[in-house]
């Protein structure tokens, strides 16, 4: 009997406690506590370096973790480029350099403390990523106006500053609290890194996986799944394996004969994503007067004669993007070239024309043993087709980026980047004079490339990328292949899995957007 | 004695010293780190930056000068990749490698040594034809190979065994198996050439003469002395077993140093590939330095050979 009204009791207080609002764990009123786990297969080995937005080294795999952990004032989010977080909202001066951050209230980090204006100056000065000596060259100071007010002011006016502070091409706007920092070192802040983002760090364990848990308080909304595991499993073949048999939820990368089998397996569904990664040709000898390829009748032979739907379907199940240019269609200021349609006649008709009636040796085509043999052996086979004999050489990833990069490879390169950014950045590096992978360069298109740098009007930037862009297609100077699509498999468990929500993004999220099934 | 074992000592210590240079110089001609830790495409300023972090842009010999004495002070540097000590990372590791030697080499043991004796004793008999079979599959078919039959059958088919990972008995059966069969076959065969090579011998034959059973005979007097290069095989393959089981352990990503090793070689991340590799050839040398010894101190003619 009085254990029955001591249970009564205790019965009563729950019931009182769950109608306060937001409950005990302080989290908007009405919002359901967060339950159950979701875990992902991840296909490369998780770094500490990831769990720190000062360390982004401007690729895409960090962001996996950082829009967990994280948030940045202005991120990518589903439909915006450039959407609104930490920030509620920004203006640029007129004359384009000073930018206002106006700071979303009662923001606080997995550690209970407030951000403010200090932690985003701290962030900025401490950011050691991907281009931050060109921020920093950029940017003569930050200050904090108020606590929720910060002021970036610039040396020159930058179109670009939004460009590299607030989308994947920097981790620059991502915010750490500065007093935790400080607390615990940069390798205490690696070790139990404390952030803004939707979930909290609980553990990782170096080469296994990394936990995290969710943060009710988390401004955008609480998440709805408790426990995200991100669980290292190298081989594709293994994470297909913990995939069907429901060990994961997630699997990324899967690709070939793996994905057909995936997308085949009862419960399981393949999905596609796509961030700013192309692949194409570089006709590395089109400078020289010697070479053949330096007649533009022959790059384009070489551009006819490459079937991109055939390659597409035979790799990616035909769930990537044909290209047509070498910057992705995601980019900002990409313009759409005409599409090259698969035509070797053509292309047999314009070697001919150029005085190659019987094709010619073309030498090497050079690439990573990752894209360059698995698009790459392709390319070769067609345009062997149309009479341009290619031997592939495929090199170790390393030792190729070094080649291009020294330019010592002949003939035709295999190119791909996934580098973040807009168009003039694209450019910068591969079509440009003095770009780290140009081979060669064209006066008109370098001095439009500077007459854009220093455009502030948008449109009228705008106008000069696309006359780059089409002055590049009229030349040939590539021969685009494809935009590989990064293929995922997802398990029956998750009714939102968060892949393909934000543009340009490969892998899950927005992580508080997550849903399980109910059972 | 003692002059003996300074001059093993010596020469262990030359082979870690060539060792150390040779690893040095051959991870610095296999590519730039700092192009693999940036997407293709980034800025010269941001390579530039990486170098600079990890000194990549200082002459190699201030960069040997560098490693070398931070090695003599126990400090194997900080990995590219995960911005930690190496040694930390290594030490971390470690368990997952000797739990799944230890295993492999059990399950190796187990089956190569008995498989050995009887396919000696019952040599060109069925047991013996069937013992070459398996020696064949174990040293032909390659792991990974192995690994993911297992995990086809094991986990998805039969839904027995977590198809990956680490953490309970059940996830180290199967990369137990996938990496100890191959040692197993080459333990089976030398188990049984010893055995051959033994039971031939005068004592065997006189033991049989003096009417001694067969158990007796194989169990006390031919097997004992058959064991000593089995053995001496194992050891090393103990070492092999917990510094290279690159495949198994990426297989099954399983967290051991074999892995670390890959992981370390994929990014170019030359302080953890330095490190495991003289690290895991501080362990051959030392366990043929002590092997050495021990032949010494059993037959006292090895020690006066020069």
């Amino acid at each position: 009997m009085r254990l029955g009204r001591r249970l009564a009791s205790v019965l009563v207080l729950a019931v009182t406690l769950a109608a306060l609002p937001g409950g005990l764990a302080g989290g908007p009123p009405g919002a359901a506590a967060a339950e159950g786990q979701a875990t992902w297969a991840v296909h490369i080995t998780l770094a500490p370096t990831w769990f720190d937005p000062a360390e982004t080294p401007g690729i895409i795999t960090p962001f996996m973790v950082l829009y967990a952990l994280h948030d940045a004032l202005v991120k990518p989010m589903p439909g915006k480029p450039m959407a609104p977080s930490l920030a509620e909202s920004w203006t640029a001066s007129k004359d384009g350099l000073v930018y206002e951050f106006v700071l979303r209230k009662n923001v606080r980090f997995h550690n209970g403390e407030v951000m403010t204006a200090e932690d985003v100056k701290y962030s900025f000065e401490r950011y050691r990523g991907a281009s931050a000596a060109l921020l920093k060259a950029k940017v003569a100071k930050v200050e904090a106006v108020d606590p929720l007010r910060v002021r970036f002011t610039l040396k020159h006016p930058w179109p670009d500053f939004m460009a590299f502070y607030a989308t994947p091409a920097t981790g620059a706007a991502w915010i750490v609290p500065k007093k935790y920092v400080e607390q615990v070192g940069e390798d205490g802040f690696k070790k139990a890194p404390v952030g803004a983002g939707p979930y909290k760090f609980v553990s990782f364990k170096p080469g296994v996986e990394l936990t995290l848990e969710a943060h009710e308080q988390y401004w955008r909304k609480p998440p709805a799944v408790k426990t995200l595991v991100f669980r290292v499993v190298p081989d594709e073949s293994t994470r297909l394996a913990a995939l069907k048999r429901g060990e994961v939820d997630v699997a990324y990368s899967i690709t070939g004969p793996l994905a057909e089998e995936l997308k085949r397996s009862p419960g399981l569904r393949l999905v596609p994503t796509y961030f700013t990664f192309t692949t194409w040709l570089v006709f590395t000898e089109q400078w020289d007067p010697k070479s053949p390829w330096h007649d533009p009748r022959v790059r384009l032979a070489a551009n006819l004669a490459i079937d991109r739907a055939g390659i597409n379907q035979a790799v990616y199940l035909g769930l990537s993007k044909l290209s047509y240019s070498f910057i992705p269609q995601g980019m900002e200021y990409f313009w759409s070239p005409p599409p090259i349609r698969y035509d070797p006649k053509r292309a047999q008709a314009l070697l001919a024309e150029a005085g190659y009636p019987n094709g010619f040796e073309g030498g090497d085509l050079s690439g990573d043993t990752i894209y360059g043999v698995a698009i790459g052996e392709p390319v070769v086979s067609y345009l062997q087709q149309v009479g341009i004999r290619l031997r592939l050489r495929p090199m170790e990833r390393a030792a190729f980026f070094k080649e291009y990069g020294e330019k010592k490879l002949r003939g035709i390169v295999f190119s791909g980047s996934g580098a973040p950014g807009n168009a003039p950045t694209r450019l910068e590096q591969y079509a440009i004079s003095g770009g780290r992978y140009a081979y060669g360069a064209y006066p008109d298109i370098d001095g439009l490339y500077t007459e854009q740098a220093n455009e502030m009007n948008p449109r009228v930037r705008q106008q000069i990328l696309t006359k780059i862009q089409q002055l590049i297609t009229d030349k040939v100077m590539f021969g685009p292949v494809i935009e590989p699509a990064f293929l995922n498999g997802v398990g029956p468990r998750l009714e939102v899995h968060g892949l393909g929500l934000i543009a340009n993004h490969a892998y899950s999220a927005p992580y508080e957007d997550l849903r399980l099934k109910r059972p | 004695m003692k002059r003996f074992i300074l001059r093993r000592l010596g020469y262990a210590l030359i082979s870690l010293v060539l060792l150390s240079v040779t690893i040095f110089l051959f991870v610095r001609v296999t590519g730039d780190p700092a192009v693999l830790l940036v997407e293709p495409g980034a800025s010269q300023a941001d390579i530039d930056a990486i170098r600079t972090q990890f000194g990549l842009d200082r002459p190699l010999w201030v960069q040997y000068g560098h490693f070398v004495s931070s090695l003599v002070r126990g400090d194997l540097g900080h990995s590219f990749y995960y911005r930690t000590p190496v040694l930390e990372l290594y030490l971390s590791r470690l368990p997952y490698s000797l739990l799944l030697a230890a295993a492999a080499m059990a399950f190796s043991l187990v089956i190569g040594i008995p498989t050995g004796i009887i396919a000696a004793v019952r040599v060109n008999r069925w047991w013996d034809s069937a013992g070459k079979v398996f020696a064949l599959l174990g040293l032909s078919l390659p792991s990974f190979w192995v690994g993911l039959l297992l995990i086809l059958f094991f986990s998805v088919y039969l839904g027995w065994l977590p198809s990956s990972g680490s953490g309970t008995a059940l996830h180290l059966i199967m990369p137990a198996f996938a990496l100890g069969w191959y040692f197993a076959a080459a333990h089976m065969r030398l188990t049984r050439s010893s055995m051959l090579d033994v039971l031939g011998s005068e004592y065997v034959k006189l033991a049989r003469l003096k009417g001694l059973p067969e158990a007796l005979v194989i169990g006390k007097h031919a097997f004992k002395n058959a064991l000593i290069p089995v053995l001496t095989l194992a050891g090393i393959n103990l070492v092999i077993m917990v510094n290279v089981a690159v495949v198994v352990e990426t297989v099954f990503a399983w967290p051991g140093i074999g892995r670390l090793l890959y992981e370390g070689i994929a990014f170019r991340d030359f302080p953890v590939v330095q490190a495991t590799v003289i690290l895991g050839g501080s362990m051959i040398v030392i366990v043929n330095l002590l092997v050495d010894i021990l032949y010494a101190v059993i037959d006292p003619r090895i020690r006066l050979d020069k």
